[in-house]
C-alpha cells in the first residue's frame, strides 16, 4: 500500500479528536473526584451491600442502625487500678476535647438532679406498670394491704427513687426500674461512667466526630488525635488499657486493607508488566504506549464510573488496578503486529488486520461484564461499568490513537520468548491435533473429574466484608462489659400508626421476655417498654382502677399502713392521672438514646426497631416473631447471603448462557467444523479450573463464578488473536503465540496478584483468574492443530 | 406481689444509677465488715473483720424498723436472716407478713408457697448484689472503701463502724451507715438525706449449725 498523505493526515487527525477527548474527559475525572470537597471515595462497606429487605423501613432501618453510632466514638479505658483508670478517663477526655476534630466529647458527667429523672414521670404514673406488678394486679388474689407493707418494710430500703409519699405502694418505681437506663451496668462513680468486672475498673469516653467516619482526613486526624491522647496517658498511668470501637476505626481499617492491596497489585503488576514489555519488545517506546493505551482506559473508566455512581467504591478501586492487565493486551496485540511486520510496517494496514481480532475480544469482554452488570448489588455494577467503560477506553485508543504514534517499524519481538513460544506451540499442537486431542481431551476430564465432585459452596457475606479480628475482638470486649447490643439481627414492627406499631411491639416482647425468663436470651430493647401503647395504658389504668376508684377504702388502706393524711390526700389527689404520650416522650431529653428506634417515615409510614441483646439462637429469634402481624426478624448479613447464594446460581447459568453466546459468532467466522477446536481450550480451561478450585478445597462463591466468566472471555480472546494473528506471522512461526503468553503473563500479573488481597472476594477472584488463565493459555495452541484441514 | 422486694431502688437515668448504686453500697459495707479489710483499714477495722469473717453461716433474729417523713409511725418488721458465705442470704419476714427473699449467685428469687424459687423480673440490682457479695468475701472491699470513709470506734468487744459517702452523687440522698456489733454483728442503721432511716438490729446471732434442705435449695447449696 503506498503511503499517501491523506490516510495518514486522517489518522492524525483523529488520534488529535481522540488525544483532546481523552484530556477533557480527564478534566472532567479530575473535577469529579477533587473539585467537590471531599474525595468521592466509598469506604461504607454497608454502602456496596443491594437493597435485600423487602419492607422499605427495613433497609432505612439498617441504614440508621448502621449509622446510629456512625460518627461517635466509643473508648473504654481500663486499668486494674480504679483511680488510675478513672484519672486517664479524664485525661482522655480532656486530651479529645481540646482537639477540634471531635465535636463533643463525654467523659464526666455533668451534676444532677435525682427530681428531673422521675418527675416527668408523676403525672403518668397511675398508668405505667412493670410486668410484675401488672401481673399481680390483674391475678385476682391481689391484696392491696399486703402489697403495702411489703413495699415498706422491704429489707435495708425502700423509697430512694420516688419518694415515698408519691409512690406508696412503689409501681412506678417498679416501672422505672425496668427501664433500660436503670438496667445498664455502668453506673456513675466519681462524675464517670464506671463498670467493674475481673477486678479491672472500665470508665467509658464518648467523643462524636466533627464530620464523618468515612471521610478520609476526618479519619487521619481523629486516628493522630486518639494515638496522641492514649500514649500520653498510657505513660502517665501504667497499666491502661484502651479498648475502641465505632465505624472510624473499621473505616479506616478497610481503606487501609484497600490501600494495601492497591500498593501490592498496582505496583507489583505495573513493574511486572513494564520489564516484560521491555524485553519482548526490546525498547522502551512500545511500554510507553501501552501504558498510555492503558491510562486512557482508566482516565475514561474512573470519570464515566464517577458520573454514573457519583464515587467510587474501593472495590472498585482495587478491582481496577488488577483491570489494567486486561486493557493493555489491545495495545500489546498491535505493537505485536508492528514487530512482526518488520520494515514493511504501515499502521493503517496493521491497524486493519489486528482489528477483527481486537473487536471480537473486546466484545466477548463487554459481553462478560455485561453480564456482571445485571447483579443488583451497587459495587458489582460499578465495577462492571469501570471495566466496559475502561476497556472500551483502551481499545479505542488502540484504534485512533496509537496509529498516529506508530508510524515508523519497530524492531522484531526478542527471539528468545519467541523461539520459546514456538516450542511449546509445537509440543501443544501435535498433541491436539486430531484423534489423539480428542483422547488427551478426554484423560483430562477424568483427571478434573474427582476435583468436581469436591466443590462446595460458600456464600457468607463476611467474603466481601471483612472485618479485623482485632476490631472485633474490641468491639465484642465493649459490649460485654457495657451492655450495649449487637446490632445485626433486629425486630421490625410497622403499623398504620403509631398506636398500633406500639400495640404489635407489646405483643413480640411479651414473646421476647418469656425467652428471657427461661435464660434462652440476655433481654431486648423496644420503645412499647419505654412509652406502652395507650391501649396497654389504658389496661393498666383500668387495673389500678379496682381499687382506686374507691377513695375511701383506698384512703383507709393507706392509713392503715402508716402514712399521714396529708400524704394520703395528695397522693389520692393525683388520680386518675393522664396516660404518656409518644410524641411527649420523644421531645424529652431522656428519649434521646433510644429515638434511633422509632421510624417515623413521610413515605413509608411508622415502624419501630426492637433489638434482640445477647447472643440469641436465630431460629428461636424467628420463631417469636413468627404468627404476629407487622412484624418480621430482620437479619442483614443472612438477606445477603442468601443473595450471594442466588446470584451464584444465576452465575452458573450466565456462563453457560454467555458460552452458548460465542458459539454462533466463533461458527460464522471460523466454519461450524472448527468452531469446537477454538472453544476446546477455553472451555477445558474452565473445567481445569473448576476441578483445581475443587483440589484446593475452596468453597465456590459468587466471585469465583464472576472469575471464571472472565476466565471464558480471556480464554476466548487468546484463541481468537492465535488464530487471526497466524497467517500475518508466517514468517515467523510463534510470534504470535508469543504476543498471546505476553498478553496472559501481563493478565497474570495484575488479576493473579488479586489473590493476595486482604479481601477474601477479591482473593477469590484472583486465585480463579490465576488457575483459568494459565490453563488456557497453555491449551490454547491446541486450537491451531486442525487449521490446515479447516481452511 | 412483687413490690415486697425492691431493695433494688434503681432509678431513672444517670441519678437512678446514682441511688441505685447506694443500694448496692448500703449492702456491701455490711458485706465488706463482714469479710474483711485491707491494708488502709486501721487496727480496729480490721480486728473487727476478722473476727466477722471467721463465722461461715450466720443465723440471726433481726427487727427492722423504718421511718418515713410520710409515716405517722415506723414500719417495724420482724424474722430471721441466714447469711451464708459465698453462696449468698435468706431474708425471711414472719411478721407484719410472712415472706422469704433468697439472693444467691447471680439470681434474685421469692420463695412461694410450695417452696418453690420464683425468679424476680427486673430485679437486676438483687443479682448484682449478689454477685458483688461474692467477690467481696472472695477479698476485695476495695469497692466500699473506695466509695465511703470509714470510721471505727470502740473496742473489739463493742465496737461502731460509720459509714460515710465519698461522692456527693450519693451523699445527697444517703447520710450515713452504721454498722455497730461485738463478735457479731448487732445493727444496722441507714440514714438517708430526707429524714428517712432503717434500722435494723439481730439478736440471738449464732453460727448457723446444719441448714435445712428448704435453705439449701434456696441458696443452690448441695
Amino acid at each position: 500500500m503506498s503511503s499517501s498523505a491523506s490516510p495518514r493526515s486522517a489518522l492524525a487527525r483523529r488520534a488529535v479528536a481522540f488525544a483532546l477527548a481523552t484530556l477533557a474527559l480527564a478534566a472532567l475525572g479530575a473535577w469529579l473526584l477533587f473539585g467537590r470537597g471531599p474525595l468521592p471515595i466509598q469506604t461504607d462497606m454497608l454502602a456496596m451491600l443491594p437493597a435485600t429487605e423487602q419492607h422499605p423501613l427495613a433497609e432505612i432501618a439498617v441504614q440508621r442502625l448502621a449509622h446510629a453510632n456512625g460518627d461517635r466514638v466509643v473508648l473504654l479505658v481500663d486499668n486494674a487500678d480504679d483511680a488510675r483508670a478513672k484519672d486517664a478517663a479524664r485525661a482522655l477526655g480532656k486530651a479529645l476535647a481540646q482537639n477540634h476534630i471531635f465535636d463533643s466529647v463525654t467523659a464526666e458527667l455533668p451534676p444532677f438532679d435525682l427530681q428531673q429523672v422521675f418527675a416527668p414521670y408523676l403525672a403518668h404514673r397511675f398508668t405505667l406498670l412493670g410486668d410484675g406488678d401488672r401481673a399481680a394486679l390483674a391475678a385476682g388474689s391481689y391484696d392491696p394491704a399486703q402489697a403495702l407493707a411489703q413495699h415498706l418494710n422491704e429489707p435495708f430500703l425502700t423509697g430512694v427513687g420516688v419518694p415515698l409519699q408519691d409512690d406508696p405502694f412503689g409501681w412506678l418505681q417498679h416501672w422505672l426500674d425496668q427501664q433500660p437506663w436503670s438496667r445498664s451496668p455502668l453506673l456513675p462513680e466519681d462524675d464517670l461512667l464506671t463498670a467493674h468486672r475481673d477486678g479491672h475498673s472500665y470508665v467509658l469516653v464518648t467523643a462524636t466526630l466533627r464530620g464523618s467516619s468515612f471521610d478520609d482526613q476526618v479519619q487521619q486526624q481523629a486516628l493522630a488525635a486518639l494515638a496522641l491522647a492514649e500514649q500520653a496517658i498510657v505513660h502517665d498511668q501504667p497499666g491502661t488499657r484502651v479498648w475502641r470501637t465505632g465505624a472510624l476505626f473499621y473505616a479506616a481499617a478497610a481503606r487501609h486493607n484497600a490501600e494495601h492491596d492497591v500498593h501490592i497489585v498496582g505496583w507489583i503488576s505495573t513493574i511486572g508488566i513494564a520489564l516484560l514489555l521491555l524485553g519482548v519488545f526490546r525498547s522502551p517506546g512500545p511500554l510507553l504506549l501501552a501504558f498510555l493505551s492503558t491510562a486512557v482506559g482508566v482516565i475514561a473508566a474512573t470519570t464515566l464510573s464517577l458520573l454514573v455512581f457519583g464515587q467510587i467504591y474501593l472495590l472498585t478501586i482495587v478491582f481496577g488496578a488488577a483491570l489494567l492487565g486486561e486493557a493493555v493486551d489491545y495495545s500489546i496485540q498491535y505493537l505485536s503486529a508492528r514487530a512482526n511486520a518488520g520494515p514493511r510496517w504501515q499502521a493503517a494496514t496493521g491497524l486493519r488486520q489486528v482489528r477483527p481480532a481486537l473487536l471480537l475480544a473486546l466484545g466477548t469482554s463487554l459481553l462478560g461484564y455485561a453480564l456482571l452488570g445485571l447483579v443488583p448489588f451497587p459495587a458489582l455494577r460499578q465495577m462492571a461499568v469501570f471495566a466496559m467503560s475502561g476497556m472500551l477506553a483502551a481499545c479505542l485508543s488502540v484504534f485512533w490513537l496509537l496509529p498516529a504514534l506508530l508510524q515508523r517499524p519497530a524492531k522484531p519481538l526478542s527471539a528468545i520468548p519467541v523461539r520459546l513460544a514456538r516450542a511449546m506451540q509445537q509440543v501443544l499442537a501435535r498433541g491436539g491435533a486430531g484423534r489423539r486431542g480428542v483422547v488427551l481431551a478426554a484423560l483430562l476430564l477424568l483427571l478434573a473429574l474427582p476435583g468436581w465432585l469436591q466443590l462446595r459452596h460458600d456464600d457468607d457475606v463476611h467474603q466481601l466484608i471483612v472485618q479485623p479480628p482485632e476490631l472485633v475482638a474490641q468491639e465484642a470486649t465493649i459490649r460485654q462489659v457495657t451492655g450495649l447490643g449487637d446490632g445485626n439481627q433486629f425486630f421490625l414492627v410497622t403499623g398504620d400508626d403509631a398506636e398500633q406499631v406500639l400495640q404489635r411491639e407489646e405483643a413480640l416482647e411479651a414473646h421476647l421476655q418469656a425467652l428471657v425468663e427461661q435464660n434462652k436470651l440476655q433481654g431486648w430493647l423496644g420503645l412499647a417498654g419505654m412509652v406502652p401503647s395507650q391501649q396497654r395504658q389504658q389496661q393498666n389504668h383500668a387495673l389500678l382502677a379496682r381499687w382506686l376508684d374507691d377513695r375511701a377504702r383506698m384512703q383507709q388502706w393507706l392509713s392503715t399502713a402508716g402514712f399521714r393524711a396529708s400524704a394520703v390526700s395528695r397522693y389520692l389527689d393525683a388520680w386518675p392521672g393522664t396516660p404518656l404520650q409518644l410524641d411527649d416522650w420523644l421531645r424529652t431529653p431522656l428519649s434521646t438514646p433510644f429515638r434511633y428506634l422509632w421510624l417515623d417515615d413521610a413515605t413509608h409510614g411508622h415502624g419501630s426497631i426492637v433489638l434482640p441483646q445477647g447472643a440469641a439462637d436465630l431460629a428461636l429469634l424467628q420463631q417469636a416473631a413468627e404468627g404476629l402481624p407487622g412484624v418480621s426478624l430482620v437479619d442483614k448479613a443472612a438477606s445477603v447471603s442468601a443473595l450471594f447464594g442466588r446470584y451464584r446460581g444465576y452465575a452458573s447459568v450466565w456462563l453457560l448462557a454467555a458460552l452458548l453466546l460465542i458459539v454462533p459468532v466463533f461458527g460464522w467466522r471460523y466454519s461450524w467444523r472448527q468452531a469446537p477446536r477454538v472453544l476446546a481450550p477455553p472451555v477445558l480451561g474452565l473445567g481445569l479450573t473448576l476441578a483445581a478450585l475443587g483440589y484446593l478445597q475452596q468453597p465456590l462463591t459468587l466471585f469465583h463464578w464472576m472469575a471464571l466468566m472472565l476466565v471464558l472471555g480471556v480464554g476466548a480472546n487468546y484463541a481468537v488473536f492465535l488464530r487471526e494473528g497466524e497467517p500475518h506471522t508466517g514468517d515467523r512461526p510463534g510470534a504470535m503465540y508469543a504476543s498471546v503468553l505476553l498478553s496472559a503473563l501481563t493478565a497474570l500479573l495484575s488479576f493473579g496478584l488479586l489473590a493476595l488481597s486482604s479481601m477474601p472476594a477479591l482473593r477469590d477472584f484472583g486465585l480463579t483468574l490465576l488457575l483459568g488463565i494459565a490453563f488456557t493459555v497453555v491449551l490454547v495452541p491446541a486450537s491451531l492443530a486442525g487449521r490446515e484441514a479447516g481452511r | 406481689m412483687r413490690h415486697s422486694l425492691s431493695y433494688s431502688n434503681h432509678r431513672a437515668g444517670r441519678a437512678g444509677r446514682g441511688v441505685f448504686r447506694l443500694a448496692l453500697i448500703l449492702l456491701l459495707c455490711a458485706v465488706a465488715a463482714l469479710a474483711h479489710a485491707d491494708g488502709q483499714a486501721d487496727g480496729l477495722l480490721q480486728n473487727v473483720l476478722d473476727g466477722l469473717g471467721k463465722h461461715s453461716a450466720v443465723r440471726a433474729e433481726f427487727v427492722q424498723t423504718r421511718s418515713n417523713p410520710a409515716l405517722a409511725q415506723p414500719q417495724v418488721s420482724q424474722g430471721q436472716l441466714l447469711f451464708v458465705l459465698g453462696h449468698g442470704m435468706l431474708w425471711q419476714t414472719r411478721t407484719p407478713y410472712q415472706e422469704t427473699l433468697a439472693l444467691n449467685g447471680d439470681r434474685a428469687a421469692r420463695l412461694d408457697a410450695q417452696g418453690q424459687l420464683q425468679p424476680m423480673r427486673n430485679e437486676r440490682g438483687v443479682s448484682q448484689i449478689s454477685q458483688m457479695l461474692q467477690a467481696m468475701l472472695a477479698g476485695k472491699p476495695d469497692e466500699v472503701l473506695r466509695q465511703f470513709n470509714v470510721e471505727a470506734s470502740g473496742a473489739p468487744a463493742q465496737w461502731t463502724l460509720r459509714f460515710t459517702p465519698k461522692q456527693e452523687r450519693m451523699a445527697r440522698v444517703l447520710g450515713h451507715i452504721e454498722l455497730g456489733g461485738n463478735d457479731y454483728l448487732q445493727s444496722i442503721r441507714i440514714d438517708l438525706q430526707d429524714g428517712s432511716s432503717t434500722d435494723i438490729r439481730f439478736s440471738q446471732t449464732r453460727d448457723a449449725g446444719e441448714l435445712s434442705a428448704l435453705e439449701k435449695h434456696a441458696l443452690g447449696l448441695p
